[in-house]
């Protein structure tokens, strides 16, 4: 006669720990923690512009209320503010104020307006209200903003005196902000 | 489509591309010269859509240019559909874009540098997880038992080890509780079996 019931090793084999099995976990698991910390305080959605340090993309766009075209080659040599905005943006309700400001502080800078997704009509009221410092351009079928990889508004472009994309701002600008910004500009035509 | 289709259509673009240049057509900024025949007709709409299922719209959330409603992604259409009537190919439509808003903008990824991971990454995973099993199957079976309790208690008891069920324990308290039970379970009188005395 036996006893069918005897006490088994399993506890003992639970609790230890293959080494082989743990190294590669560890090896697949640590470097996708790594760019998981590496990343954690970056925005999924801002995506840094290629543009920067290249040329500005070349335009020539009617302002707002109809004139002859701005084209960008005709400007160069001159620090040049492209600031993306439209009527619809309540950040650049507040920003406009600001950039009006900062261009009659800064005669030796050319800021621009872009018109975005807006109607001429709704853009030309705006600027009846507010009046601005500068001229805004109007751009059909959004053909600068694809070309400036604008993604909403308000975005600014800071291009030096060679017509090289120096900074790229996204979101509302304070006079601080674009000040800081303009100066590397202006260091970038030097 | 797959990245096999995708690699193939990528050929295709580069093989057809260089072969018409068509005269007069100004080349776009940093796309070079127009490569690929000019566009019209439902050619020109097929194209258009096809290019617009690769370009993501910069406003939306994981859509298309093809498949979003956005004023964004209708300006980029009529871009596409701009330089396709131009006769732009499709890996200089998609540069275009790329210069502007980044690799970001295709759908995509170009076979390149760390996308290689993106493509075949998740196919060298499976073989690699395939390979595990396959060997820690073909492994199990052959451990020695030198391994020693650990298999003895994976191991069913051999027959000889179970208790016969006629014996009945030494002790004359536990074998009047055994033959109770077997009385009670089997039906056996006195709990002995009907065929133990034969």
């Amino acid at each position: 006669m036996t006893t069918a019931v005897t006490s088994r090793p399993e506890e003992a084999r639970r609790s230890r720990v293959n080494p082989k099995v743990l190294a590669g976990g560890l090896a697949v698991a640590l470097p996708l923690l790594a760019v998981l910390v590496a990343n954690l305080g970056r925005d999924p959605r801002s995506v840094r512009s290629p543009l920067i340090g290249r040329p500005a993309p070349a335009f020539s766009l009617v302002p707002v209320g109809g004139g002859a075209p701005v084209s960008l080659e005709k400007l160069s040599g001159k620090p040049v503010v492209i600031n993306f905005w439209a009527t619809w943006c309540v950040p650049c309700f507040e920003e406009h104020a600001a950039l009006t400001a900062a261009a009659r502080g800064l005669p030796d800078v050319q800021f621009l307006g872009v018109v975005y997704e807006d109607e001429e009509a709704r853009t030309q009221e705006f600027l009846r209200q507010r009046p601005s410092a500068y001229p805004s351009l109007i751009d059909p079928e959004g053909k600068a903003a694809i070309a400036y990889g604008v993604f909403g508004v308000p975005e600014t472009f800071f291009i030096d005196g060679s017509g090289r994309i120096v900074d790229k701002y996204v979101g509302p600008m304070t006079r601080s902000t674009i000040a800081a910004l303009v100066a590397r500009a202006k260091e970038g035509a030097r | 489509m797959t990245p096999v289709a995708f690699a193939l259509a990528s050929i295709l673009a580069i093989a057809s591309g260089g072969q018409q240049i068509p005269p007069g057509s100004a080349p776009a900024a940093g796309i070079g010269a127009p490569k690929g025949p000019q566009l019209s007709g439902p050619e020109l709409d097929k194209r258009t859509d096809d290019i617009g299922a690769l370009l993501r719209c910069p406003v939306c959330q994981g859509l298309s240019v093809a498949d979003s409603p956005a004023t964004m992604a209708r300006n980029m259409k009529a871009e596409v559909r701009e330089k396709l009537a131009k006769g732009y190919d499709q890996e200089q439509i998609l540069a275009y874009f790329e210069r502007s808003y980044g690799e970001f903008v295709r759908l995509q990824p170009p076979m390149r540098g760390v996308n290689w991971l993106v493509w075949f990454g998740p196919v060298a995973a499976l073989i690699a997880g395939g390979a595990v099993i396959a060997w820690a199957m073909r492994r199990s079976p052959h451990q020695p038992a030198a391994a020693g309790g650990r298999q003895d208690a994976l191991a069913a008891p051999a027959a000889s080890d179970l208790p016969s069920r006629d014996s009945v324990p030494t002790d004359p308290k536990l074998a009047a509780a055994v033959r109770r039970v077997r009385m009670l379970a089997y039906g056996w009188p006195q709990g002995v079996s009907p065929k133990a005395g034969s």
